[in-house]
């Protein structure tokens, strides 16, 4: 009996354990580690920070396309590293903006657009993120031409899978009206927030952020619609745009968010990426000191082991770019030209100056703002003296070295020898001012790249690679990723019979021919 | 079978040559069930060799001392022995032997039925076809064993996970593993690791197989296996049975006194190497093999034509013979051993009995510095508190630790990818020397920075995965009356997973560290699992003239919680002190999930006489996962059978026939906890502003769009099946008929990157699944000294994507793959279609390449080119005893499956395949075909890059194969020394096997790869393969058995 008991109230007790069928469960269906908001301050962060690429992989298109396209940074070597060193299609680096972009900046964007544009109190914030996401597309649609706009990034709020591409044209047009009316309704006696990462609350800083990358989309559409370029220049300019290096938008590297194209060139492709020769030549015969604070080489190196000390110099003198159109065997023809030991001895982007694995990486730039101010002027779409808005640009980008490292600093004698003897000359201004764009624009591989295809300046040479697969003389454009033909099929095929093959070939709307 | 029987009758009459003159005639009949004569039963005079075999009547007749013992024995009878006093007339009436034609089954929830009740297909191996040719993993050894079941081990090392599909793919996407049981009781089988799992941390160089939850049994203490395979077996199980259940019963004591069993198992493995590369060209790139030091072409095989005498300049500038190296595998792996130790002890009366077994089972990897140690402990007891009041336990107590589990899946200080592409012409010596620079950084041989050294890989990177595990039960019966019972139980899952593994200081891919520091990483995790099942049972029987009624009720509550803390560490302080505190950046990480069902089932089984049976489920669960709306699901189940050869008068050689049919439903949540909210992520570190003061930055941080309103996924199944035992029980047929549909399935599609994430969880999607299974015993030779029993299992299933999406144009899913390799659902396919790119063709079937480069050109769109999931797979397992000596042979198969061989993509890319060596000689290749304008190709692609193009285009049609292989799986040979021990009175047994696994490929038709060495264990990216996984091994040894 005893025991019959003390089953009896085991079972009782274990009757208590089953406390009702539901009860408890929507708590335990709730995370207690991540959070279901966030401050949308702290995310729009996150869609700054991931804006210079998530990771070292996602550098590549970079490091082996727009790099090489515009001469830059080139690399013999072909496999996974070829794309624009051999002027060939290669999927796996045409790839990564479109991913890294839409799925760590343009998410976290629309998040913020979507949590502040009804809120009085974050009105700043809700323009900031506006002027961020037109930042965001430029690189997107320079890359890639038309692509999912208005749909984009909206995968989680309405449930979107399938964004539909928009054209180019009206990305533009709507990136303008974008940026003008943000920075327009930015307004200092409203709401800030010190959590900004960029500029620390700083809403004039803002505020010129927002007209110099207006000037700069302006500026995009000179070749296929200078009217409208005009019209928006002036208000730009109306606007007001950055005044100094101070007003530059920075991300500030740390040893814990580090440099991703530093980190992908010191770690795996430490041997395989050179300075390219029209860009160390164009430096050298203008006695440009940048070329010291951008170059070393370790001279005589015979194997990527033997690129260390007491190899290494930074002397302009002996730097020597890589020249354009080999691989790594049929490299060994320049050997005897150049007296070079081998393929390791060129000029590379120096590691511990503009690429040390903390260095900063700028967005938008006052030396930038003030050459496309330059041209404006040279066009006549404002008023200036293009020669000191040129010089201003020049001497901006030759003090911003100071920023990478104090051994990349220039002296500012050696600044004002170079920009006295290097002046517009009346005729020849678009091609000086845009060569200087593409000197001061360096590791901005995007920007590069767009304002090369925009102005067609520096007058570079068609890679002579033999292997050539593109029908022109540069690559035009990324093609779209394997990955939308096979989720997004319907719309990529709209964008494809608007815009012209998905090759390396077709032109984006704003580059005509 | 006629001629066999004469032939046994004359077999008969000439043993009775032998008989000794002082013997005398005895005469008979041996009848069996309902008085029946029974032909071709064994007469042995105990402890001698003669015998006689009955005639077709049941007659019998032999010679024998006038005191001697008869033993008849039949096949489903049980043994019977008789001492002669002196008749010479012995009729013997045999009693059924219940283990034969009324096997009992366990079915779910641990109650056990009669098989002929059951109106499903179940399958049972015992135990000691698991213990005497053992794998680490004891799931490995099921391979081909079972109708139905298709498991397939990973190339992963020892310690390596399995995967299992029964039935086929239920679903498209989450996990198809069935349920594993543990004495009634449900044990968790997660796998850890590799490409994405979940031991991965993003960001870290780890890839290897952190093993499933199986490896923690000891196949000594598993009594019984036994596969339930229909919904309708699985439904009470609810939810997490819908793709089957592994029920697993482990050993419990006898009744019969002390006994001690001593279990020794050993086997070695060697690799096997089923590569053939080519052997004329050697390392180098672009038609140059290596001159000056330091070159970095170690996995290429580019190079000159191998010439006597010629030399290479490997490393720092030392010079090596440049000429074949063949064998790598056999030159790095070494051979492999396995030892496990088990000992065990039971005792009992009748009261209850308790069995504890302890063992201990080393296994050394073929890579020198892999080891997996296991040591277990399992208690079974039962204990009979009064005559209503029972307790009964079992506790499995393990110990795992894996030391240096092969990377594989990757290419970071993988030795199987590395040896595979490794140059035809690297000695292995010069690697060995090389290792480190003097810096004691790494000593980089490829240009692929990711392509270390073997040599390298193996000295400098670690990781140990150990873990503690308990899984136990207790539950307390009590027998209110004669016909009703109540029960109630308690189970839990307990374990703590650590692992811990390191990126070499040095290492050559990642960055050098800032100024004071050295590079390198650490990260260091401890993961806590917890199940905890409650259940209750209340069971009645009824007896009422020819009607029988079972009936019983119960619920069950299972509360699940993970949790997992980790810290990563990136460079150090000091160099070769692989810590946390050593680290510079630390980057930890928590993480935490819970998730509960509820559960309450009933069940009621009606008879009718001995050959009629309807049973009726219905279980309803209750999920935390889902939305209140959605959470509640009801699966019934219906099944009944007919015992026909108990009520129709049948042939005489019909023994038992058997007709069944079911229908069941089951659902499952099948989506992790958390998946209805987005959530958000708060980065560990603090960025500075440019004040230089430090603010936070987080985001949503996933990339997968949640679902609030995510039903359950319903699985309906039904099977018709037909059981027979003919001619005497010498020939056994089991056929099952099924077809399955499963609705509503928890998809993560892949979605547009443009969405701003990569995949999207919804409801969508129904697919078919529908198959036959035969299970086939045959006995063709049943004689004193030579036995052949055959056991033939064979399964056959096919699937069908019927809906995806939620609108009819949605007719495509991607569930995964990359590099051109892809594995989708589409409308109207077969569940797992593979898509790669193919190479361009005109309208003539002509390739084309391109004018400019002489490269082939690709399609625009992959396309498909078949399927992953096999349509045909068993085995045959044969068993002769010959004289005692027992030989088993398993031979099985897959058939009728495509897989896309990438390991092949590698090979050509890196010039080792046979494919690369059209235009070696010229130094060019011109493809046959045409260019995009229609005229002839005659452009000269250089050779390299003509070969690197498939790759980089994601062209694999070259590698898409068929995965199908005939495998001899296992050997076998055993021999029961007992006989002999009669005298040595402690000795009860001794039982020795000779053993071999994975014996031999009798046929396959990939190229360089055994079809089933495949590293990527994703549950549903079966069939791709790029990175090799560590190559198969061949396994040989011996099992001895000894009981006291």
């Amino acid at each position: 009996m005893k025991r019959i008991k003390l089953f009896l109230s085991g079972l009782i007790l274990l009757g208590f354990m089953f406390q009702g069928c539901e009860k408890g469960f929507d708590d335990l269906n709730i995370n207690k580690v991540d959070p279901i908001s966030l401050d949308p301050q702290f995310v729009m962060n996150k869609a700054i920070t991931d804006a210079t690429y998530r990771d070292n992989f996602a550098t590549l298109e970079l490091l082996c396309y727009d790099f090489g396209i515009v001469q830059q940074i080139i690399t013999p070597f072909g496999s996974s590293l070829s794309g624009g060193n051999y002027n060939i299609f290669n999927p796996s680096n045409t790839t990564p903006i479109w991913t890294t972009f839409y799925q760590s900046v343009v998410k976290q964007l629309v998040y913020v657009i979507d949590k502040t544009k009804a809120d009085a109190t974050k009105t700043n914030l809700y323009n900031e993120s506006r002027i961020w996401k037109a930042y965001a597309f430029m690189i997107l649609t320079d890359t890639y031409g038309d692509v999912p706009y208005t749909e984009a990034g909206k995968g989680f709020l309405e449930g979107i899978s399938k964004p539909k591409y928009d054209k180019q044209e009206l990305i533009y047009k709507d990136i303008l009206k974008e940026l003008d009316e943000a920075s327009a309704a930015l307004d200092a006696t409203k709401n800030t927030s010190t959590s900004d990462i960029l500029y620390g609350g700083n809403i004039s800083k803002w505020k010129k952020l927002g007209y110099s990358l207006l000037l700069r989309a302006a500026m995009r559409l000179s070749k296929v619609d200078p009217a409208t370029a005009a019209s928006y220049v002036k208000k730009a300019v109306a606007g007001g745009l950055m005044q100094s290096n101070a007003d530059n938008s920075i991300i500030r590297h740390t040893s814990l968010y580090q440099n991703w194209i530093a980190v992908h060139l010191t770690a795996r492709e430490k041997a395989n990426f050179y300075l390219a020769k029209p860009f160390v030549d164009f430096l050298k015969n203008n006695n440009d000191p940048r070329l010291g604070s951008i170059a070393y080489r370790h001279v005589g190196a015979k194997s990527g082991a033997e690129q260390a000390a007491p190899r290494t110099t930074t002397d302009p003198t002996v730097q020597l770019g890589m020249p354009m159109g080999y691989d790594d065997v049929s490299i060994k023809n320049t050997f005897a030209t150049y007296g070079v030991a081998s393929l390791y001895d060129y000029s590379q982007v120096n590691l511990n100056t503009i690429l040390k694995t903390d260095a900063p990486e700028y967005h938008v730039t006052y030396a930038q703002t003030q050459l496309l101010l330059a041209e404006a002027m040279v066009r006549g779409w404002t008023t200036g003296d293009a020669d000191v808005t040129y010089k201003a640009g020049i001497t901006a980008h030759m003090q911003q070295m100071a920023e990478y490292d104090s051994k990349a600093a220039i002296a500012a004698d050696k600044i004002l020898t170079y920009v006295t003897a290097n002046k517009l000359i009346a005729g020849k201004e678009l091609e000086q001012i845009n060569s200087q764009y593409w000197v001061a624009s360096f590791i901005n591989g995007s920007e590069t790249w767009a304002n090369f295809r925009r102005s067609g300046f520096p007058a570079l040479i068609k890679n002579p690679y033999p292997g050539s697969e593109i029908k022109g003389n540069f690559i035009n454009r990324m093609p779209y990723p394997d990955s939308e033909t096979i989720t997004n099929q319907e719309n990529l095929k709209a964008a494809v019979a608007n815009q012209g093959a998905n090759d390396l070939n077709s032109r984006i709307w704003w580059d005509k021919p | 079978m006629k001629k066999q029987l004469l032939f046994l009758t004359f077999f008969t009459l000439i043993c009775q040559f032998f008989v000794l003159a002082q013997t005398v005639s005895i005469s008979g009949k041996v009848t069996g069930q309902n008085k029946d004569p029974l032909a071709g039963v064994n007469v042995q005079i105990a402890d001698g060799n003669l015998g006689a075999i009955t005639d077709g009547n049941g007659n019998y007749l032999i010679k024998a001392l006038p005191n001697a013992t008869l033993v008849f024995s039949y096949v489903g009878y049980l043994d019977k022995s008789v001492k002669l006093t002196g008749t010479k007339v012995l009729d013997v009436n045999l009693t059924v032997d219940p283990k034969s034609l009324q096997d009992v089954v366990v079915t779910a929830l641990g109650i056990k039925k009669e098989s002929k009740r059951l109106g499903y297909a179940t399958a049972t191996v015992n135990g000691d076809a698991m213990s005497t040719n053992r794998t680490a993993n004891p799931m490995s050894t099921l391979q081909g064993k079972l109708a139905g079941v298709n498991i397939s081990t990973m190339g992963t090392g020892p310690a390596g996970s399995t995967k299992i599909r029964i039935r086929g793919q239920s679903s498209f996407n989450s996990v198809n593993q069935p349920l594993i049981v543990i004495n009634g009781v449900p044990m968790d089988n997660t796998t850890y690791g590799i490409g994405g799992g979940i031991g991965a941390r993003s960001g870290q160089v780890n890839s290897t197989d952190g093993g499933d939850g199986f490896s923690s049994i000891n196949p000594d203490d598993i009594e019984s296996i036994t596969v339930l395979k229909g919904a309708t077996a699985s439904a009470l199980y609810g939810s997490r049975a819908k793709d089957g259940v592994v029920m697993v019963t482990t050993k419990k004591g006898s009744s019969k006194g002390i006994g001690v069993e001593y279990n020794a198992n050993y086997t070695t493995d060697e690799a096997l190497d089923y590569t053939d590369f080519q052997y004329e060209y050697g390392q180098g790139e672009r038609g140059v093999r290596p001159t000056t030091a330091y070159p970095q072409s170690a996995v290429w095989s580019f190079g000159e034509k191998f010439q006597p005498g010629m030399t290479q300049v490997l490393f720092a500038g030392s010079i090596w013979p440049y000429e074949p190296v063949r064998n790598r595998y056999k030159q790095f792996y070494r051979t492999g051993t396995n030892l496990t130790n088990t000992v065990t002890l039971s005792n009992g009366n009748e009261n209850g009995s308790f069995r504890l077994s302890m063992s201990n089972s080393d296994n050394q990897g073929i890579l020198s510095n892999n080891q997996f140690n296991k040591k277990t402990i399992n208690l079974g007891f039962n204990q009979n508190i009064n005559k209503a009041l029972t307790i009964q336990g079992n506790v499995n107590y393990s110990n795992e630790f894996n030391k240096n589990p092969p990377q594989v899946n990757t290419q970071d200080m993988a030795i199987p990818t590395v040896l595979y592409t490794l140059s035809n012409s690297m000695p292995f010596a010069a690697m060995e020397q090389n290792q480190l620079m003097p810096n004691g950084n790494e000593f980089v041989m490829s240009r692929f920075l990711v392509r270390n050294n073997p040599y390298y890989s193996l000295n400098q990177r670690f990781e140990n995965v150990k873990r503690d595990r308990i899984v136990g039960n207790v539950s307390f019966r009590y027998q209110i009356n004669s016909w009703l019972y109540a029960q109630g139980r308690l189970a839990q899952d307990y374990y703590s997973r650590y692992n811990d593994y390191n990126i070499p200081n040095g290492y050559a891919p990642i960055p050098a560290a800032p100024t004071g520091f050295i590079n390198g990483s650490y990260t260091q995790d401890v993961r806590n699992f917890r199940e905890r099942n409650y259940d209750f049972l209340i069971g009645a029987t009824k007896k009422i003239r020819d009607f029988g009624v079972d009936m019983t009720v119960g619920g069950n509550q299972m509360y699940r919680k993970t949790e997992y803390n980790s810290v990563s560490v990136t460079d150090f302080v000091q160099p070769g002190l692989y810590t946390i505190m050593n680290g510079r950046a630390k980057d930890p990480l928590y993480g935490k999930t819970e998730r509960s069902v509820n559960s309450i089932y009933g069940a009621a089984d009606f008879s009718y006489r001995t050959f009629l049976f309807l049973n009726v489920t219905a279980r309803n669960d209750w999920f935390s996962t889902l939305a209140p709306s959605a959470r509640s699901i009801l699966y019934p189940s219906v099944t009944g059978s007919f015992v026909f050869s108990e009520k129709v008068k049948l042939p005489s050689w019909i023994n038992y026939g058997k007709f069944r049919a079911a229908y069941a439903e089951v659902g499952d949540d099948n989506v992790a906890p958390y998946s209805n909210a987005l959530y958000f992520g708060v980065n560990n570190n603090l960025f500075p502003n440019p004040s230089g003061a430090s603010v936070p930055v987080g985001g949503i941080n996933t990339t997968l769009v949640p679902n609030p309103d995510l039903r359950p996924l319903r699985v309906a199944e039904s099977e018709v099946g037909l059981e027979l035992k003919m001619f005497k029980s010498r020939v056994g047929l089991d056929i099952s008929y099924y077809y399955k549909i499963t609705n509503d399935q928890i998809l993560a599609a892949q979605i547009s990157d443009a969405s701003g994430f990569t995949n999207k969880l919804i409801n969508i999607g129904q697919s078919m699944n529908q198959g036959l299974e035969m299970q086939l015993s045959l006995s063709p030779i049943r004689s004193k000294n030579f036995k052949w029993d055959i056991n033939l299992n064979a399964s056959y299933n096919t699937s069908k994507v019927l809906k995806l999406g939620s609108s009819p144009s949605d007719t495509v899913i991607v569930v995964g793959g990359g590099g051109g390799r892809t594995i989708k659902e589409v409308v109207g396919l077969p569940i797992g279609a593979l898509y790669t790119y193919l190479y361009k063709r005109d309208a003539a079937g002509n390739q084309v390449f391109d004018k400019a480069s002489g490269k082939p050109l690709r399609n625009d769109v992959p396309a498909y080119v078949g399927n992953v999931l096999p349509k045909y797979f068993g085995g045959i397992t044969n068993t002769f005893t010959i004289y005692g000596v027992e030989v088993g042979t398993l031979i099985d198969f897959r058939l009728g499956a495509k897989m896309i061989a990438g390991s092949n993509m590698n090979a050509l890319r890196h010039g080792l395949s046979k494919l690369t060596l059209p235009g070696r000689a010229e130094g060019y290749v011109i493809g046959k075909g045409v260019n995009p304008d229609g005229s002839v190709n005659t452009t000269k692609a250089d050779l390299q890059p003509f070969y690197e193009t498939p790759n980089v285009l994601g062209v694999n049609e070259d590698f898409v194969f068929n995965s199908g292989f005939w495998k001899l799986r296992q050997v076998s040979i055993g021999y029961d020394f007992t006989k002999y021990l009669s005298k040595i009175k402690f000795i009860k047994g001794i039982k020795a096997n000779f053993v071999a696994n994975n014996v031999l490929i009798l046929k396959k038709w990939t190229d360089n790869m055994d079809p089933e060495n495949i590293s990527n264990i994703s549950d549903n990216e079966t069939g791709l393969d790029f990175w090799t996984a560590l190559p198969p091994t061949r396994s040989v040894g011996f099992n001895l058995n000894i009981k006291f």
